[in-house]
């Protein structure tokens, strides 16, 4: 029994002190399980490598330089297909969740071209733009759009009259107004749009890069298959996991709770 | 002397479930004077928040006008502070932040409109609770603050809408008496809307009494201040005009 409490005291300091321990923890048993099934030798070993095989893929594609190249191609598509749905997409937003009149006109579009998946645009955009950088911007700025539109839409909309009616006789302007109570009001809902869509985008780009085929992680793993490396697939499968974690917890969730959870507008 | 003047001030809407117009407010005629503390009594229905916002501007009158210091209103403005029932502070912003809203508006540098915060927030005892954001107060607090952020932007009508409604009844008392304190310290002019018959006498020099869009009657408050509620429970003069208005409301 002791020797069981004393894990477990040890376990709750660690993780007092160092908070990502928190996150890692429940990974030990899955990983464990993924060593045994693979050491067990159930599946040819080429089929169905270990973590050990990976980490070491791991090293040596970083001592190649291909992973650090391949990461940086895709977060920079990333980033700068994000950025530029965000910059168009809460624009738009506080547009149709403000105006009755852009609500009636633009909503069923944008319900319309959001049922159009991002990747079903692939076909055509291959036709107009070849495999280019082109094509894959498209498709993440496409991505990031809808959701971000559509969640600012319903944030602005959240925000009490009462709120404008107050701006409004403190002396505030209607596009004073848009920037002291709309934006921060709808932030939340502006967040929940960015994560969904930094998540579909994040997941069209691999598929984009698949397609597209230059560089980048969709790339690496699709260029693993035809080499016939399952190392280098699930290596790739692995980053995309850790990476998704790591804009999760050191991107949007400090952000979220500098501003909605602080202010009380969601909690937690 | 700036005035507030309601002349034949009427709302009418179409109620598309009952497919017919309705009535809220009908010809109503007031008259404020600069430092006046008028209540507005009602049961509810009576068209007093439908007044209240008219002259708020923030739903457009169907008849007659609304005049302060000789000029029509049109729309909101900082002229006409506004209190609300649901105390409407901003939630991203800290309680400061909120009362020196109006100022900021008014391009006053952030130094002088702290500044400006930070008296009116001594004003209700709040100083202590200036960098805190409005969810950590309690809703005493948070109407103190709504109060002190409309006062703050010097308006010259401050139209309160039922503002004390959604506190416990000891915070309720101790806020209508802070209210009264701050009137006559500052003498804004006040227009409170109310269906607490006793919180109406209690707070004003004037009563009005609406009913079914029309006022039914003015009654002058007389009542020496300073005004507490323990001196004036008892008070006879008090009592006799609450079971006046109180008649009056009923009987609408």
């Amino acid at each position: 029994m002791t020797p069981l409490l004393k894990a477990w005291s040890l376990y709750a300091r660690w993780t007092a002190r160092y908070p990502a321990v928190h996150s890692i923890v429940p990974f030990i048993p899955l990983v464990a399980l993924w060593a045994v099934v693979a050491e067990s030798n159930i599946f040819p070993r080429a089929f169905f490598p270990g973590p050990l095989e990976v980490v070491r893929s791991f090293g040596t594609l970083v001592y190649k330089g291909i992973l650090p190249d391949y990461l940086e191609d895709s977060i920079v598509r990333l980033a700068v297909g994000t950025a530029a749905g965000v910059a168009l997409g809460i624009p738009l937003g506080v547009l149709v969740g403000l105006s009755p009149r852009a609500h009636a006109l633009l909503w069923p579009i944008l319900l319309f071209f959001q049922a159009i998946g991002d990747i079903a645009w692939l076909p055509i955009l291959l036709i107009w733009f070849g495999f280019s950088l082109t094509t894959m911007t498209f498709v993440i700025v496409y991505t990031v759009l809808f959701p971000v539109v559509l969640n600012t839409a319903l944030g602005v909309r959240s925000v009490p009259l009462d709120l404008h009616r107050a701006a409004l006789s403190l002396g505030a302007s209607r596009t004073r107004v848009i920037w002291e109570v709309v934006l921060p009001g709808a932030l939340p809902n502006i967040m929940t749009g960015l994560r969904n869509g930094l998540g579909y985008g994040w997941r069209a780009l691999i598929a984009a890069e698949i397609i597209v085929g230059t560089s980048g992680i969709g790339f690496l793993m699709f260029d693993a298959r035809r080499a016939g490396s399952v190392v280098e697939i699930l290596l790739g499968m692995i980053v995309l996991g850790v990476l998704w974690y790591i804009v999760d917890s050191w991107v949007l969730a400090p952000i979220e709770r500098a501003t909605g959870e602080r202010w009380g507008l969601v909690t937690r | 002397m700036k005035r507030l003047v309601l002349k034949d001030l009427s709302k009418t809407y179409f109620d598309p479930y009952a497919g017919a117009h309705v009535t809220a407010v009908q010809e109503v005629s007031l008259e404020v004077k600069q430092g006046e503390f008028v209540s507005v009594v009602g049961p509810s229905g009576c068209g007093k928040t439908t007044l209240l916002n008219m002259i708020a501007g923030f739903i457009p009158a169907s008849g007659g006008e609304i005049l302060l210091d000789e000029r029509a209103v049109d729309g909101p403005g900082p002229e006409r502070g506004v209190v609300f029932q649901s105390f409407a502070l901003f939630p991203w912003k800290t309680v400061l932040e909120n009362v020196a809203f109006g100022p900021k508006i008014r391009g006053l540098s952030r130094t002088e409109r702290e500044k400006i915060a930070r008296e009116y927030l001594d004003l209700v005892g709040l100083a202590n609770v200036a960098e805190r954001y409005p969810n950590e107060l309690s809703g005493g607090m948070q109407q103190r603050v709504g109060v002190v952020r409309a006062l703050a932007n010097n308006p010259d009508v401050l139209l309160m809408d039922e503002p004390f409604a959604s506190v416990d009844a000891q915070t309720r008392m101790t806020l209508q008496e802070e209210l009264t304190r701050i009137w006559q310290e500052r003498r804004p002019t006040i227009i409170f809307i109310t269906h607490d018959v006793g919180e109406a006498v209690f707070l004003a020099n004037r009563v009005v009494v609406l009913s079914k869009g029309r006022i039914l009657k003015e009654i002058e408050v007389t009542l020496p201040r300073p005004r507490a509620w323990d001196l004036l429970t008892e008070d006879a003069a008090f009592k006799a005009l609450s079971g006046q208005v109180l008649q009056l409301v009923r009987s609408a």
